[in-house]
């Protein structure tokens, strides 16, 4: 704010033309209402919404998942944590974690860095920036259902794209939608596909923000393209860095989608033996084809706290990384006064 | 204290926003539905795939000038369960004319006490219009008819004129019928003449296991529940051996290890992948998709014979229920009379290729007669052959894990024996296992 602008302090109370004397209270009061309460109903809708759609639904699926209860005859006494015992000493549970952070991984490492480069690329003076740009993030743009659709057919068994292409090669075919691995590597490369180029942009808008002058002096001391891009821009873009791991973590742990379209016709969902049936899927499986909603329930809030678990990881590394930051910056304050 | 005041006030505001809200969420929901006062009345339906009511409704409509049918349609019949079972889970939302799928009654059973006795509405006096069986699966165990029939899924037998030829077998669909054995048609015998044509051409005979193990269950006095609901798979020697016999013939290369519903988007039915096809009265409309979606025609050369395996079978077909949830149970019940009545039904198979229930449907010259259908199944008589194979149905007790146990337990198994992964033998005891973990100890 600049200085020119005097803060409004005295005008709080309007300027308004001469009233009978009685008035004066509710313009008084209206005032105070202005100024004390009405900041909380500008921001009640947000908290009404978050009640109705956040809060609730977290308490009643906690109170549900102390309950035996079937999706459709309703609750049948309370059961206390069974539910939650029973599911974390059930092998489909750990199963369908290990699923979700096998294709986490496999999804989240090529992802990252492949939108770092990309990002790196776009950071150069090229010719039609815009252009180059917008094509990452057409992927993105694309509806996940349709992106599956079509990764599905491409990696079908018998009459996949791939497979025809690998048997041409002379290869032997993969079991894309029968065998794990390969099922978590189609799976995790949907994934990529519709989100290294939306990290890239994230990561690139991080990248500008790295001040021209300090790559023009590194340029002078001799330091070459590669130098300057893992001594310089990684460290600059680290907090985003973070920030695109959390969110590639919390949607990878939430990844549903992908492995329940990969191979719709499939009698258990995520694969005839649960190759890739993740942990949403599982917990959509046990509230809609086992009925068993109570046990769904139980899973869903163990999903939450695993991702509450992230978010605190989260939370501690990047403060870390903030007060590596403030460091960096005092350390370069100082070296300048040193210098003038 | 100032602060507790502030806090009534927020409170307060907070409040009212949230009455404001759902005052408005209320208000759109109420205006959907129309007064009750009795002279017009909405009829909400819901059905899924592809069931040839729309010129219905429309007649009805029009005999019916106080009554407006708004139609919703699911595309296939698990994603109609999905949301029939959240709205019945939630209470609220059902239609007033609720369409069922055979196979997810056994869940609907469950919770019979949510739909509407017909009797209440008439049902006594049309009764006698369904083939006796398909009244009994729409009986609850108190006695309470739940559901109005409306197409059933008599099981023939489809098979390739072209594949059978190059592999010298008859291709004549009456002497099709009896090299398989006509009226004593057996597993044995489907999978002898299975390894003969697989000795001729090196080709698998069917395209996967899961459909052939459905109906052998199915063709069963009793499937995975006895008659009085008690579950009987571990130590079912009837089930075990049928398992046997399957497995056997899988692993001796007669099954393609086809993905069911997918078959490589309709081109194994072009190609030869398998020469023979389970094939109840609505299937043959998706084998014609199939066909036509991979770019082939009449030409290709399936065609329908009048024999099943092992007997009479049944899979599928669809019930019309009317859930408690609904306001206006008399002229729901009423329209779904309608829908099932054996004008309606004869006009459905000519439209969806859906197989009536009602008797007098099965002779109606509409369903005996030439369609589309029918012309590219090489001019088979369908609906007289249908008919035929309705012939023995049984209706058999499903219990209420009965659909897990048939997609969950032995699903994976038959993936197993298909894909070579496990022998009969421990796909079955893997099946046990499951078993026990999915239904025993759930």
């Amino acid at each position: 704010m600049t200085a020119t602008l005097t803060p409004p302090t005295s005008d709080t109370t309007p300027h308004e033309p001469y009233r009978p004397k009685q008035r004066t209270p509710f313009a008084y009061w209206r005032s105070r209402f202005d100024v004390k309460a009405s900041p909380y109903l500008y921001i009640a809708p947000f908290f009404v919404l978050f009640g109705l759609v956040g809060l609730f639904p977290l308490v009643y699926t906690f109170v549900v998942s102390l309950n035996e209860w079937n999706l459709l005859s309703g609750p049948a006494g309370f059961v206390g944590l069974d539910n939650y015992v029973a599911e974390l000493t059930d092998p489909f549970f750990w199963n369908s974690l290990f699923n979700t952070v096998s294709i986490f991984l496999l999804s989240a490492i090529p992802q990252l860095v492949g939108a770092v480069l990309i990002a790196a690329v776009l950071d150069q003076n090229i010719r039609a920036k815009t252009f180059w740009r917008m094509s990452v993030l057409i992927p993105y743009v694309v509806t996940p259902v349709a992106v599956t659709l079509i990764f599905s057919s491409a990696f079908d068994e018998k009459y996949g794209l791939i497979n025809n292409v690998l048997q041409t090669l002379s290869i032997d075919p993969v079991m894309w939608k029968t065998e794990t691995l390969p099922s978590h590597v189609a799976i995790a490369s949907m994934v990529n596909w519709r989100w290294t180029g939306y990290n890239a942009l994230i990561l690139l808008a991080a990248m500008q923000a790295v001040p021209r002058d300090i790559y023009e002096s590194a340029a002078l001391d001799g330091a070459g393209p590669i130098r300057r891009f893992f001594s310089m821009t990684l460290p600059s873009i680290r907090p985003t860095m973070i920030f695109v791991v959390i969110t590639a973590t919390v949607g990878g742990l939430q990844i549903f989608t992908e492995p329940k379209l990969f191979n719709p016709t499939t009698a258990t969902p995520g694969g005839p033996q649960r190759q890739y049936q993740t942990t949403v899927l599982y917990l959509w499986d046990l509230a809609f084809n086992r009925q068993n909603f109570g046990k769904a329930s139980a899973v869903a809030w163990l999903l939450f706290l695993i991702i509450v678990l992230f978010g605190v990881l989260n939370f501690l590394i990047s403060r870390r990384i903030a007060s590596v930051e403030s460091r960096f910056i005092a350390k370069k304050a100082i070296k300048k006064g040193k210098r003038s | 204290m100032s602060l507790s005041r502030r806090t009534k006030a927020v409170a307060a505001v907070a409040g009212a926003a949230a009455i404001a809200l759902l005052a408005t969420g209320c208000s759109a929901g109420d205006s959907s539905s129309s007064g009750g006062s009795g002279d017009k009345v909405e009829l909400t339906v819901t059905t899924f795939g592809t069931m040839g009511y729309d010129d219905l409704y429309a007649q009805y409509e029009a005999d019916h000038p106080n009554i407006t049918i708004k139609p919703t349609n699911i595309d296939t019949g698990d994603n109609a369960k999905t949301d029939w079972q959240t709205k019945a889970a939630a209470g609220a939302g059902l239609p007033d004319v609720q369409a069922v799928e055979e196979g997810w009654l056994s869940a609907v059973m469950q919770v019979s006490d949510q739909f509407n006795d017909l009797s209440d509405y008439g049902a006594d006096e049309i009764k006698d219009r369904w083939v006796d069986w398909k009244l009994a699966q729409a009986t609850d165990k108190d006695g309470r008819l739940i559901g109005y029939g409306s197409d059933i899924g008599p099981e023939g037998l489809c098979y390739n004129r072209t594949a059978f030829e190059a592999a010298g077998l008859p291709t004549d669909r009456e002497e099709v019928a009896t090299l398989f054995g006509g009226d004593d048609a057996t597993w044995d015998k489907y999978f002898e003449v299975g390894q003969q044509y697989k000795a001729a051409t090196g080709k698998a005979f069917y395209d996967q296991s899961g459909f052939l193990w459905n109906a052998m269950v199915n063709q069963q006095p009793e499937g995975y529940y006895t008659k009085d609901g008690e579950l009987n798979v571990d130590g079912n020697k009837d089930l075990q051996k049928l398992w046997t016999t399957l497995s056997a013939a899988t692993e001796s290369g007669l099954s393609a290890n086809q993905t069911a519903w997918d078959w490589g988007k309709g081109k194994a039915f072009t190609d030869q992948t398998f020469a023979t096809f389970v094939c109840p009265g609505w299937m043959l409309g998706v084998v014609k998709g199939q066909v036509t979606a991979a770019g082939g025609d009449a030409t290709t050369g399936w065609d329908f014979a009048n024999v099943f395996p092992g007997g009479a079978a049944n899979w599928g077909g669809s019930f019309l229920t009317v859930p408690t949830q609904s306001k206006h149970p008399k002229e729901a019940a009423e329209l779904a009379a309608y829908l099932t009545d054996a004008k309606s039904q004869a006009a459905a198979f000519g439209v969806a290729g859906t197989f009536p229930s009602v008797t007098a449907a099965q002779t109606d010259p509409a369903v005996t007669g030439t369609n589309e259908l029918s012309t590219f199944f090489n001019d088979a008589p369908i609906g007289e052959i249908l008919a035929q194979r309705a012939d023995g149905v049984v209706a058999q007790y499903k219990g209420p894990d009965d659909s897990v146990i048939q997609s969950q337990v032995f699903g994976p198994a038959i993936q197993q024996i298909d894909s070579g992964k496990a022998d009969g033998a421990a796909a079955w005891d893997n099946a046990l296992e499951l078993l026990n973990q999915l239904v025993v100890n759930k």
